[in-house]
């Protein structure tokens, strides 16, 4: 009795990663408890309902997972968490989705009393049809992704059998030509292919489009590929042309300004939930061709109308792409029902032990405020008083010599405030990419950027997601949206991208002292810091003394 | 029993025949029949009779036990031993039914609820009462009443007719031919011969009515094959329209059995899964950690004053849903550590004013004890409690809601059905735990409930079910299977190849069949003297002890901002940070985490930011990080730069000189002043005093307002609140209106009727007017009001009230019952309700005066 492993009485798992066993361990264990936190000695694993769905879609039973705990264990397990797990993981698979030669789609049971139990749920009578035979029941196939959502809700997990149409055919194919998949995305793919649908997670930077452009590959279909912002339809366009045998030609954008609809045609969520006079005019979309994959980038951010329409796409094989399962909306199981369960996991601390990406270096730098600041910052009303404090003078200067000091280095000035990151542009005389930025002027910024023409760029929110920014090495942060913690992880991913000369990135967020600023910080950091990045704290004056 | 020259014919006499061991045993099973000793046997013998003891000595009975006495019930008065064996085994002689018959004859014998020799068995007459089919109480046979007894009260013509129709010869009189009738019944050949002829419906009647009930309903013109039975006495009436299938038609149908099924033997326990004995031991020794755990715990969260006591007793619904969520338990779950807390004395009202529960005293001393005493602590007083935790939040028979802590809960059955179903655990192969719905239906035989269709739930079973998840959750059993150290506490001794001795239990002081008997005893807990009890829990410390994980001196720290204990920690450790941090996740390790206001909270209680450093670098086995550290001195630079104070008045004067002045001054001392700023003393007393004090030292202060204003002080008139003009107070009492005048009449005449009204002779009685009370005996009283009730007569009564004070009252009563008569009150001049002990007498009223 020495395990590596603690269970706690609240079903979180506690591993000592510097236990001989650790990776033996993490390796049974990591089919179906969640890695919720990695700091540097105990990482916690939580176990879910979720998670024991997961493990049991990917072909685990019950008793693997009880004997992976027991055998793991330092202290006895408690004999009711064994009993609970297994109850878990038996509630999966009772009801399945599966065609029938006659009836088309059909819900079967192989314990009847559980069919009888959410037939008579309200929330299902009206998707279901006549019933069969005592265990069978007609669902009609429009609803197919309404009944998962909803036996989830119930507790009743529905394995969904039925299949995928494969749609309109494709060829695509991998150009590995001068790169290759790395082992791990291949892996990716092929869980998620082996599967049917699902999300795979991996950290930003590590290479996501790739596994996007490799399930493409097998998929040999037309594609639709969701994106958060036009942006990063470009990216994708850029990468797939790049990576694949797909022509310019073969790729459409459809997006607020162009609407095409080609074999590989990428949407932004913006326009697909572009609302007028109460319908959602784009979302045919979906229904304009025969697609055989739908790709979902940044499945953390899927908008709620998006899930609504992907309800009535449970027939086509469905790609989630995230960095992070956390949605700070907490809808982490309709991700479950709609997209399908969690295909891959690694974790970021693991990726970049294997060199894929760049090791980070995180500094939250505390600026004091001025007395006249503290007063005004003091009698500053509520939702004014985290812009104050967000955008005070100091940070300004904190920011200059932050830049002073990584100068010849490809540096990103991230901020909330467009007054703020203008009076950051001016002094620092770099240019400012903003909401109202065209997007041609973006692109050619960051191309810039790219080149190494210019080496300090000012971005606002705009720039959160999805530019691939390749050789930025060092981000500062002055100010963010409040507490989100994804934000933080997207910005940090800024900066994770393999260096040509295996830099280390930093990473600095400027807060002022003793302010909501610090609140929102703590609460930002704390995923990258359960994610085992762990931050630095300086103070202003150290940066301001090292640089002069 | 033991062989005797002249038969018994009293159970007094059975018992005088019996030696000393017999006695002592009969009295060890039934111990309510010494309480108080009784004087001599015949005493004994009525003690025993009495319905009470009966019933408590019928329900303690093994199923097979009862079912004897069951069978005896329904059998001739006496029975020899081969008929009763009849009636259990059947004609074809069940041999299991057989084997066990003499040990239950021997038990009921041994309980004196039988007596007299094997060819006179006679069971008491009370049991023989209670066990008895009548049509209000059928038995749990089925069966129904004799010829003898359905033919009672039946015309000796109708009787005749059924001897004849049933093919016998006619006799002189009923007596003569019941007994024909009734030994035609009995005998198999000459029975089967007459059913023979039955009708097929008139077979398939019968056999509807043969295992019971057996009454069934006839209408006034029933059909042939009914008529056939009827007519031969198959059938007979109980009431129009009812018939009943005799005792005897219905053994015969039955083969001779009493029941339908006799269940000899005790149904074995089964075990469900075998776990490694070792798997066993340590889940159980987790839990048992988790058991210390929890109930620090609660006390912990009641350290500074639990919940309230409700006016009831008990703990409030929401109090247990709140303190459930701070275990982070069910509220069934919660209710069990709460009652065991208090089972065990660690926790109990303060019995202040608002009563709240606290920790004894005798929690603190728990607290010093090693950790596996605690447990056995807990244990024990599980093991011995008659509360029970299981039905909190259930409802009593008044429907009040049966809260934790609270009245209600004792079941005095809990220890012994505790006590017996971990018996039966420990008599499974070590390591193997129960198949539950066996162990239930085993001490469902143990104990049998006398109703004919029991309830699937009843108050054993529950007890029984409680026991096994109480036990799991106490860690007496781990995974379900009873652990060494369970069995230890017990006083059992180790499973195999141990040498330990039994326990000296009632069995060893039972006669002989005792010992024979495949079953262990079904009897109380055995009497562990506190020297065999201490042994015990000894054992199981010492069992326990080396699997309980050893307290560690040190965490892990980690940058964001948590600790992990990967383990139980020392206690003093264990304090200071359950201060310093917030606790996120507990079980075998405890999550801890730093916030700002938890380190504040440490700050409050008087650490240093430099002690704090040094206790995280001197526990912690890795660096302090950074961010904590941080964290730590940010908190500490802030800690206390605000100081917030109470004062009374305060002196303030832009001259330090004076300031200083009255500091020095001795005469000062009184006010309390401090000096907090240059040119501010702060004071204790209030400003008026300070004002006068200062005047007196001779200087001349001027008070100030709230907005800091000099106060100009002039004289100012002093006023009351609102007051009344005094009402004039004249001589004498008010002169009584019309109403009032009225009344004080009615009740003057009333009473001077009640005092002076003739009323007829009675020489025994008082008379009205010379002031005596009437005096009638209390059966005359009770006729006399129920007369007067009738004819709606007044009477005259004698009353004394609750103070002892004698009174006379004339009433007409309207109602006598239940002790109380309800009268209109002449005197009074109301309807008044009077209990009948408290009337000394009644006379009725003379003619012409009502």
């Amino acid at each position: 009795m020495n395990g590596p492993l603690i269970v706690q009485s609240d079903k979180t798992l506690l591993l000592e990663v510097d236990h001989d066993l650790a990776d033996a361990c993490r390796r049974a264990i990591a089919p179906f408890a969640e890695l919720e936190r990695a700091p540097e000695h105990i990482h916690t694993y939580r176990v879910t309902p979720l998670g024991l769905w997961n493990a049991r879609a990917a072909g685990h039973d019950a008793e693997q997972v009880v004997d992976a705990l027991v055998e793991f264990s330092r202290y006895p397990v408690p004999h009711a968490l064994l009993v609970d797990i297994a109850e878990t993981m038996d509630r999966y698979g009772r009801l399945t989705l599966s065609k029938h030669p006659a009836h088309g789609l059909v819900l079967t049971t192989t314990d009847r009393p559980v069919l009888e139990e959410v037939l008579r749920s309200k929330r299902i009578a009206p998707l279901v049809g006549a019933r069969i035979d005592p265990d069978t029941v007609a669902v009609h196939p429009s609803e197919r992704g309404q009944i998962k959502q909803t036996l989830l809700k119930l507790g009743w997990p529905a394995e969904d059998l039925a299949g995928y149409v494969d749609g309109e055919a494709h060829a695509i194919e991998l150009d590995e030509t001068g790169w290759a998949l790395r082992p791990y995305q291949r892996q990716a793919v092929e869980n998620f292919w082996h599967g049917g649908s699902g999300v795979v997670v991996l950290p930003c930077g590590a290479g996501k489009t790739l596994v996007g452009a490799g399930a493409m590959a097998e998929a040999k279909a037309t594609t639709l590929i969701l994106v958060t912002n036009t942006v990063s339809a470009r990216q994708w366009k850029h990468e797939l042309v790049k990576r694949t045998s797909l022509t310019e030609d073969e790729i459409g954008e459809y997006s607020g300004t162009r609407k095409e609809i080609r074999p590989v045609t990428i949407a932004t969520y913006q326009v697909l939930t572009t609302r007028r006079k109460g319908v959602y005019p784009h979302l045919e979309l979906f229904d304009s061709r025969d697609w055989g994959l739908i790709l979902y980038d940044e499945v953390h951010l899927l908008p709620a109308p998006v899930f609504k329409f992907t309800a009535d796409l449970q027939a086509r094989r469905r790609l989630g792409l995230t960095a992070t399962l956390v949605r700070e909306d907490g809808r982490e199981s309709d991700v479950f029902s709609l997209i399908g369960p969690k295909r891959f996991d690694a974790p970021w601390k693991e990726i970049e032990a294997q060199g894929y990406i760049a090791p980070a270096d995180c500094v939250e730098v505390r600026v004091n405020l001025t007395d006249s600041e503290r007063l005004a910052y003091a009698t500053a009303e509520n939702e004014e008083k985290y812009r104050f404090c967000a955008t005070t003078a100091t940070k300004r200067k904190v920011t200059e010599a932050l830049v002073r000091r990584f100068a010849g280095q490809q540096i990103l000035v991230i901020g909330q405030y467009i007054d703020q990151l203008d009076e950051l542009g001016e002094h620092l005389n770099a240019p400012v990419i903003k909401g109202e930025t065209s997007n041609a002027q973006r692109e050619k910024l960051f191309d810039a950027f790219r080149e190494g023409e210019i080496s300090v760029l000012v971005v606002s929110k705009v720039a959160n997601f999805s530019i691939d920014l390749p050789e930025a090495t060092v981000a500062i942060q002055v100010s963010g949206t409040f507490g989100s913690r994804q934000e933080e992880a997207q910005r940090l991913g800024r900066v994770l991208r393999p260096k040509a000369d295996g830099h280390q990135a930093h990473f600095y967020s400027v807060v002022a002292r003793d302010t909501i600023d610090q609140d929102f910080a703590a609460h930002r950091q704390r995923f990258l810091a359960e994610q085992g990045y762990a931050y630095r704290i300086m103070d202003a004056d150290e940066v301001l003394a090292d640089t002069e | 029993m033991s062989p005797e020259t002249t038969a018994p014919r009293s159970l007094a006499e059975a018992l005088r025949a019996r030696d000393d061991a017999s006695l002592s045993a009969l009295l060890r099973s039934r111990p309510d029949l010494i309480t108080p000793v009784p004087t001599d046997l015949t005493q004994l013998a009525t003690r025993a009779g009495t319905r009470a003891s009966v019933v408590r000595a019928l329900e303690r009975l093994d199923r097979f036990t009862l079912q004897t006495a069951e069978a005896l019930a329904v059998a001739r008065e006496p029975a020899t031993y081969d008929e009763l064996l009849g009636l259990l085994a059947g004609d074809d002689g069940d041999p299991a039914a057989t084997a066990a018959f003499p040990h239950a004859l021997a038990t009921l014998r041994e309980q004196a609820l039988l007596w007299g020799a094997d060819d006179r068995l006679r069971l008491v007459r009370t049991a023989r009462e209670l066990l008895a089919p009548s049509p209000q109480h059928p038995s749990p046979t089925g069966l129904g009443p004799t010829v003898g007894e359905a033919t009672a009260g039946m015309s000796p013509g109708r009787i005749q007719e059924i001897v004849t129709a049933a093919g016998l010869a006619t006799t002189h009189d009923s007596v003569s031919a019941v007994a024909s009738l009734s030994a035609l019944f009995s005998d198999r050949s000459r029975m089967s011969a007459l059913l023979d002829e039955a009708p097929a419906e008139a077979v398939e009647v019968l056999s509807r009515l043969v295992w019971g009930p057996p009454y069934g309903q006839v209408t006034a013109e029933p059909a042939p094959h009914l008529r056939w039975l009827i007519a031969r006495g198959l059938l007979l009436p109980t009431a129009p329209g009812t018939v009943v299938l005799p005792r005897e038609v219905a053994l015969h149908l039955r083969a001779g059995r009493a029941h339908r099924v006799t269940q000899p033997v005790a149904p074995a326990v089964e075990a469900a899964t075998v776990h490694g004995p070792g798997a066993v031991d340590t889940a159980a020794a987790g839990q048992a950690y988790t058991t210390l755990a929890t109930v620090e715990e609660l006390l912990k969260d009641w350290h500074e004053g639990g919940p309230p006591v409700l006016r009831a007793g008990g703990l409030s619904v929401r109090d247990l849903k709140r303190t459930a969520v701070a275990l982070d338990v069910p509220e069934p779950v919660a209710a069990f550590w709460v009652e065991l807390a208090y089972a065990a004395g660690l926790v109990a009202s303060d019995g202040e004013a608002d009563e709240r529960y606290a920790a004894t005293p005798a929690y603190d001393t728990w607290l010093e004890l090693p950790a596996a005493e605690r447990w056995a602590r807990l244990a024990s007083a599980w093991l011995a409690a008659t509360r029970t935790a299981g039905l909190v939040g259930g409802r009593d028979a008044k429907d009040r809601t049966l809260s934790a802590l609270g009245p209600g809960l004792d079941r005095s059955s809990a220890p012994e059905v505790r006590h017996r179903v971990l018996t039966l655990l420990a008599g499974l192969p070590e390591g193997a735990s129960p198949d539950a719905d066996s162990l239930l239906a085993r001490l469902h035989w143990e104990r049998p409930s006398r109703a004919v269709r029991p309830a699937p739930d009843d108050l054993r079973a529950r007890l029984a079910r409680w026991t096994l998840s109480e036990a799991e959750l106490l860690g007496v059993t781990g995974r379900g299977a009873l652990s060494a150290q369970g069995r230890a506490l017990l006083g059992l001794p180790a499973p195999a190849g141990a040498t330990a001795t039994e326990p000296s239990g009632p069995g060893d002081k039972l006669p002989a069949h005792h010992k024979r008997r495949a079953v262990p005893p079904v009897t109380a807990p055995p009497p562990h003297s506190p020297a065999e009890q201490a042994a015990a829990t000894a054992r199981a410390v010492a069992l326990l002890a080396p699997l309980l994980p050893e307290p560690l001196d040190h965490v892990l720290l980690q940058a964001d901002l948590t600790a992990v204990a990967p383990g139980p920690l020392e206690r003093p450790l264990a304090d200071t940070l359950g201060v310093l941090a917030d606790v996120e996740s507990k079980g075998g390790a405890t999550v801890y985490r730093f916030t700002p206001a938890s380190v504040r909270r440490s700050l409050d209680a008087g650490r240093s930011a430099s002690d704090l450093h040094a206790f995280l670098a001197a526990h912690s086995r890795t660096p302090v990080p950074q961010p904590l550290a941080y964290l730590i001195d940010d908190m500490a630079r802030r800690h206390g730069h605000l100081r917030i104070g109470a004062a009374s008045a305060y002196v303030r004067c832009d001259d330090e000189a004076v300031l200083n002045e009255i500091l020095a001054d001795k005469r000062s001392q009184e006010f309390g002043l401090r000096r907090i700023a240059p040119t501010v003393l702060v004071a204790q007393a209030d400003p008026t005093t300070l004002l006068a004090g200062l005047r007196t030292m001779g200087f001349a202060p001027a008070a100030e307002s709230a907005e800091g204003d000099v106060l100009i002080s002039r004289a100012h008139a002093h006023r009351t609140p609102p007051r009344q003009a005094p009402e004039p107070v004249p001589d004498g009492p008010p002169v009584p209106d019309a109403t009032l005048l009225g009344a004080a009449i009615r009740a003057i005449r009333a009473g001077d009727l009640a005092s002076t009204a003739p009323r007829k002779e009675d020489p025994a009685a008082g008379r009205p007017g010379d002031g005596t009370l009437p005096r009638t005996s209390s059966a005359e009283t009770l006729a006399t009001m129920q007369a007067a009730v009738m004819t709606g007569e007044a009477v005259w009564i004698g009353y004394v009230n609750a103070e002892g004070a004698a009174s006379q009252r004339v009433i007409a009563p309207i109602r006598v019952e239940g002790g109380f008569v309800t009268a209109y009150d002449h005197t009074a001049d109301e309807v008044r309700t009077y209990p009948l002990h408290r009337v000394t007498g009644v006379a009725e009223l003379a003619e012409d005066q009502s």
